[in-house]
């Protein structure tokens, strides 16, 4: 079970370490807050507690850098 | 789990502040109906104004100018657009080619104007001397003079700035702790100067959050620049932010409770602290200035430009 993750200019495969595993679990193994990136799932946006399935394209986009 | 407000399965985002979800189209209505409604509560806008939006490519000025539009659409209001180019190399040009892209898109007058060009220094420049203040007080107010005037030359009425509630906040508490009560004085959503030369400023975003703009501008598909500028980690502003917003994490209503009470307290404070406008002019510029020199023909002294 794996899913593509996707942010800057990071583009790799990553396995899906548990069921349930949500793309806030995934925000929290990044070190990333909620706060400044917005989530697409398979190019749909969706909110943090959304569940990450076989071969999903997890998109981060990165929304505030402060300055 | 569905939209709050129309069912939709396909939630996009939920609002921390009243755990609303919303699906992509109502949280699109939802943003651009509450800046209609900040404009009108608080007067921004008057039938006939030409609205200069400072267009910087980020995610703020070109909701502003998106949202503002609607008004010219309906032929309220006329907008024209400035972009400030600050000099700040591998950053600000991308910023600059996505404002003319936008200007073009809605048919707009729109102007560059760089500070190398108009000061004959860059930003970049300044930050090598060893004397520099720190680069937000450069920008700040050479910003600020260069759209007064851009306003002045293009006759426009009012000026719009994409000032978020995050930003609004911020200056409310950096005002604050710094002791600077005449800057505190001077936030809020539209602000008027006596001095005829300065042009009314409007806030149309200051009730949205920062993230909720972010999160627009991406539901919306519009082309945004999102990159850091490389001084923002040196300012004060940085700092106040990051201790807001882990406030915020355990308290999500403290950004909103920050900016009414400041609303509540603002008229005692322009009564008590009421400055008088500069009457003199600035020897070097002709600007409007209380002292000998302005803002930033002192800073240009400085500098030895």
């Amino acid at each position: 079970m794996s899913f593509t993750l996707k942010y800057k200019s990071i583009n790799e495969k990553r396995e899906i370490p548990n069921e349930n595993y949500t793309i806030k679990d995934l925000l929290d193994e990044l070190e990333l807050s909620a706060q400044t990136v917005v989530s697409k799932q398979n190019g749909e946006l969706v909110i943090e507690d959304t569940v990450i399935n076989d071969n999903d394209e997890i998109h981060l986009v990165q929304i505030i850098y402060g300055g | 789990m569905q939209c709050s407000k129309c069912g939709n399965p396909k939630v996009i985002y939920k609002r921390q502040q009243s755990g609303q979800l919303l699906c992509k189209e109502c949280f699109i209505d939802s943003i651009e109906k509450k800046v209609i409604k900040t404009v009108k509560k608080e007067k921004l806008l008057d039938k006939g104004d030409k609205v200069l939006v400072a267009l910087s490519g980020g995610k703020d000025s070109v909701t502003t100018l998106e949202i503002l539009n609607t008004f010219r659409e309906r032929n309220i209001i006329d907008i024209c657009a400035l972009t400030v180019d600050e000099g700040i190399a591998n950053y600000r040009q991308d910023g600059v080619d996505i404002a003319i892209r936008h200007a073009e898109r809605l048919g707009i007058q729109h102007k560059v104007v760089s500070l190398k060009e108009d000061y004959g220094i860059s930003l970049d420049e300044i930050m090598q001397r060893d004397n520099h203040k720190g680069s937000c007080t450069y920008c700040g107010v050479f910003r600020r003079t260069i759209i007064n005037k851009a306003a002045r030359e293009m006759h426009a009425t009012k000026i719009a700035t994409g000032h978020n509630l995050d930003d609004e906040v911020q200056a409310i508490m950096m005002n604050y702790l710094e002791g600077n009560i005449n800057n505190l004085g001077k936030l809020g959503a539209k602000t008027e100067s006596d001095a005829e030369e300065f042009t009314v400023k409007i806030k149309p975003l200051r009730e949205i959050p920062e993230r909720e703009i972010g999160l627009y501008v991406v539901a919306k598909d519009l082309e945004v620049h999102f990159d850091s500028c490389p001084y923002a980690m040196q300012s004060f502003r940085g700092e106040i932010s990051e201790v807001i917003n882990q406030l915020t994490q355990k308290h999500p209503t403290i950004k909103y409770s920050t900016l009414r009470g400041y609303d509540k307290i603002k008229p005692v404070m322009k009564k008590e602290f009421k400055t008088d406008y500069a009457h003199g002019r600035c020897e070097r510029c002709g600007e409007p200035s209380s002292n000998r020199l302005c803002k930033a023909c002192s800073f240009l002294e400085e500098l030895g430009v």
